[in-house]
């Protein structure tokens, strides 16, 4: 190479994954580069049966398309485009530049050969940036050394299966569960299980009740068996059983009952302690007692990221915990105040209700009371708002910012004036009304009356999809959340003088992609309410196509297994956890994964963008 | 006058008769491309010279860069870059702007072999620079110097496009409105931060790639309507 060219090679050196190259490679790959100038609206190739070639923009701007008007991407200076290097593209896919743009171009070949030694470049070339990112999330799921993850419900509820049937006196079956060294008998009618007998249910339902021993176990068994499949993690077990708060779990598989698992199982294989936890908090007598059992969750977080558990894990285990407390915060108000004077849901918004809490969420709630309400009524739930909102600040639930909150009268109403909320929101969209209470389309009942919540859900699934300007503004609004990429596939970092130099994984990563979820189930009326149900939900819908909700969810895990790793090593070093990562904490490779689920994110908003012409409003 | 480039290769014949056997010669005998041909298919040689001044006769050069373009491509394994050994002194101040210094010069080559490889890199091409008249000026008298007579060379001059362009359409030109850097960001190409005769070379072909690009042709156009007029 001539030196003369050193600015052309420095620009190529700059860029991932050729900055991994040493410096003679990185010569004769500079001098193997031609160089084409794209007039904007031109297509790329310029010239139709071009041999496998990779572009890296210099300058400029290119859009990826894939059948017509289906944006796939969107690629700008220093960014490579890897679409042509494979010998067949895909029959409906063509690029085009949206801005003049000057490339860099190399024959694939040339490429492969020159750089056959760097197996992460040729592993680039060959796989454009969703795959890649695909890659990354499974091998991040393979180093994670869960058992719970990956040992199966069928594999552990091995030996012999105790099974009686209804009829069986309680006391012939405690005699067969003693006789077997088993906590629980299933009982079988005519090969099909109709119940479940337990050591506790003998003791709770018989032994302290005085129930004679020779009573049918018919009569005390849990007739509405809660169940697992075979092939189900016990992660799924564990997340069932603290859920529905059962310690024995009937396993299934296509040819019937296969046996039962117990928390002891489970806590064999680790040491976890959610279900206790739940259990615990269910039993506090005081607020004391509440604050002590939630100084768990930092733990329990770390337990599970350690596991290898990802958010979903995380987050299920977190809100149920949240749940949890909030009930017994709302029934030691209730043990103080008297029963309330007409039926209430205590309704739960945003992270909580999508059951992606970690443990240093805020609070986000509110209360739909029954339309009886009474003018005198609000006295008891403004006292247990307060009681329990006090409650959860102090179990490190810090109050709202924003004041979403149900001591908030504004969120303390009747269902009828709840209604009328959702109805302005959406047929009179204003953008500062929707910031502020776009937290309540995900919303979900932690206690009391599901079906004062039901019926406005339903209202609003009805009305959402219809409304365009809705959906507009929401994702206008969604759109001041953009992912930190600037020139050059660089970060750009935050610098507000208390987190300088890092990267907010939440409001720059993971909100982006929790409010096109929400706005693609508002536009398709979907029920679902956690992100990940969402896009699962929405795909192939006019919204949402397959592909783009498949790279989404990639984007989604990779970006939420960082915060939680990110998380987990504050918590493990006695800090309080947050979302601002420096990425020096990342290896060169998580840092290109990063960017690349930020480019998936980026490239799904300009699609919205486009959709809802937010320009226009 | 109008007709000069359709004689370019009458020129070249009379003078290839004339030439003295050698590189001059070597070079006048590869006919020049068809001017009917489409640029895209033609040969072009993007070069610049970085000189001690503008005047032909007693400033001298201090370095050429060169590169290829075929196709609309520019390709970067054709990049050449020469400095040129100088027994004269430099002065003003050029030197400044280019970087090149007496020590430098000093290990440069000798002006005869660089005006021996310039010649044989342009058999059969199409000269494209950026206001054309010093590298033909300065090539021509190097020519003189060394072999007696001077070369017909067929250029193309980004300056000049870009001239006529405003002219066609009417519009007054803005002083320095015509310069490399200028013109590149009116199409959006990069800042170079380097001033070497190869990146002003890679510069002024990128440039040419930006106005074709942007000319609005139906159909490929032919080089003729490219070839400087004088």
């Amino acid at each position: 190479m001539e030196i003369e060219l050193q600015e052309i090679r420095d620009f190529i050196a700059a860029i991932p994954p050729f900055d991994r190259l040493p410096e003679n490679v990185l010569d004769i790959l500079t001098s193997a580069l031609s160089i084409q100038y794209v007039r904007r609206g031109g297509n790329i190739p310029i010239e139709k049966d071009s041999a496998p070639t990779l572009h890296i923009l210099r300058q400029g701007a290119i859009a990826l398309y894939s059948g017509k008007d289906n944006l796939m991407g969107m690629l700008g200076e220093g960014d490579v485009c890897t679409s042509f290097c494979a010998a067949e593209v895909m029959p409906d896919f063509y690029v085009k530049a949206t801005e003049d743009t000057l490339l860099y171009s190399i024959p694939c070949d040339k490429l492969s050969r020159l750089v056959e030694d760097d197996q992460s470049v040729l592993h680039f070339i060959r796989h454009s940036a969703a795959q890649r990112l695909k890659e990354a999330v499974s091998n991040m799921q393979e180093q994670s050394s869960s058992n719970l993850l990956h040992t199966y419900a069928g594999d552990i509820c091995r030996g012999e299966l105790i099974t009686a049937t209804p009829d069986t006196s309680i006391q012939d079956g405690a005699r067969l569960m003693t006789e077997h060294g088993v906590s629980s008998l299933i009982l079988m009618q005519d090969n099909d299980p109709v119940g479940l007998i337990t050591d506790r249910d003998i003791r709770q339902r018989c032994v302290a009740t005085g129930l004679g021993v020779d009573t049918p176990m018919a009569e005390i068994m849990t007739g509405n068996i809660i169940s697992l499949g075979a092939s189900e993690s016990l992660f799924d077990a564990l997340l069932l059983m603290t859920h529905k708060q059962v310690h024995h779990l009937p396993v299934f598989d296509d040819s019937g009952l296969k046996g039962i698992i117990t928390t002891t199982d489970i806590m064999r294989q680790e040491g976890l302690s959610t279900v206790h936890l739940t259990g615990t908090i269910r039993k506090a007598e005081s607020l004391q007692a509440l604050i002590e059992a939630s100084k768990m969750l930092p733990r329990i977080q770390l337990q599970l990221t350690t596991m290898g558990a990802d958010l979903r894990h995380v987050g299920y285990a977190v809100t149920a915990v949240t749940g949890a407390i909030t009930r017994r915060l709302i029934e030691l108000a209730e043990a103080d105040l008297g029963t309330a004077p007409v039926p209430w849901a205590w309704i739960a918004a945003g992270s909580q209700a999508r059951r992606e809490q970690t443990c240093h969420s805020d609070q986000d709630n509110g209360l739909i009371i029954s339309d009886k309400m009474q003018p005198g009524d609000d006295a008891w739930f403004a006292s247990m708002a307060k009681y329990v909102n006090d409650g959860l600040n102090a179990c490190g639930y810090i109050y709202c910012p924003g004041d979403i909150m149900a001591s908030n009268p504004k969120w303390r109403q009747p269902a009828t004036v709840w209604q009328g909320y959702f109805e302005q929101w959406i047929e009179q969209p204003e953008p500062m009304a929707l910031m502020l209470s776009s937290i309540f389309f995900d919303l979900r009942v932690i206690h009391g009356k599901e079906k004062l919540l039901n019926r406005i859900r339903e209202n609003i699934l009805r009305k959402a999809p219809k409304n365009q300007l809705f959906l507009a503004h929401m994702t206008r609004n969604s759109l001041t959340h953009r992912p930190p990429l600037g020139f050059f596939r660089d970060f750009v970092l935050v610098h507000d003088g208390q987190h300088d130099d890092t990267l907010d994984l939440k409001h720059s990563g993971l909100v982006p992609i929790i409010d096109m979820a929400r706005i693609y189930s508002l536009a398709e009326g979907l029920k679902e309410i956690s992100t990940e149900d969402r896009l699962r939900a929405a795909a192939g819908t006019p919204s949402l196509s397959k592909g783009g909700s498949a790279n989404l969810l990639d984007a989604f895990e990779f970006i939420s297994n960082l915060r939680l790793e990110h998380q987990a090593t504050q918590i493990r070093e006695g800090e309080s956890p947050d979302n601002f990562m420096s990425p020096k904490q990342l290896s060169k490779l998580e840092r290109e994964h990063l960017k690349d689920a930020f480019k998936v994110v980026q490239t799904m908003q300009a699609t919205l963008e486009m959709r809802y012409q937010t320009d226009r409003i | 006058m109008l007709n000069w480039p359709f004689n370019l290769e009458g020129k070249r014949r009379r003078l290839l008769n004339k030439a003295p056997a050698g590189p001059l010669r070597d070079y006048l005998e590869q006919p020049f491309p068809d001017r009917n041909s489409c640029i895209s298919d033609a040969a072009l040689l993007a070069m610049d010279f970085e000189t001690s001044g503008l005047d032909t006769k007693k400033d001298h050069l201090l370095s050429v860069g060169h590169v290829e373009l075929q196709h609309n491509r520019i390709l970067l394994d054709t990049a050449h870059h020469q400095i040129i050994r100088s027994t004269r002194d430099i002065s003003g101040g050029n030197v400044g702007i280019h970087h090149i210094t007496h020590d430098r010069t000093a290990l440069g080559q000798a002006l005869p072999q660089v005006v021996e490889s310039i010649l044989q890199q342009l058999r059969g091409k199409v000269l494209l620079a950026h206001h054309a008249a010093v590298e033909i000026g300065f090539l021509q008298q190097a020519c003189t110097n060394i072999y007696g007579m001077a070369p017909v060379i067929p250029a193309i001059d980004t300056m000049q496009l870009a001239r006529q362009r405003l002219e066609r359409r009417q519009q007054p030109c803005k002083p320095n409105q015509l310069r490399l850097f200028n013109l590149r960001k009116q199409y959006g190409l990069p800042a170079y931060q380097a001033h070497n005769a190869l990146m002003d070379a890679i510069a002024t072909a990128e440039l040419f790639l930006a106005q074709l690009a942007h000319g609005n042709y139906r159909k490929p156009p032919p080089l003729k309507y490219f070839l400087l007029r004088p």
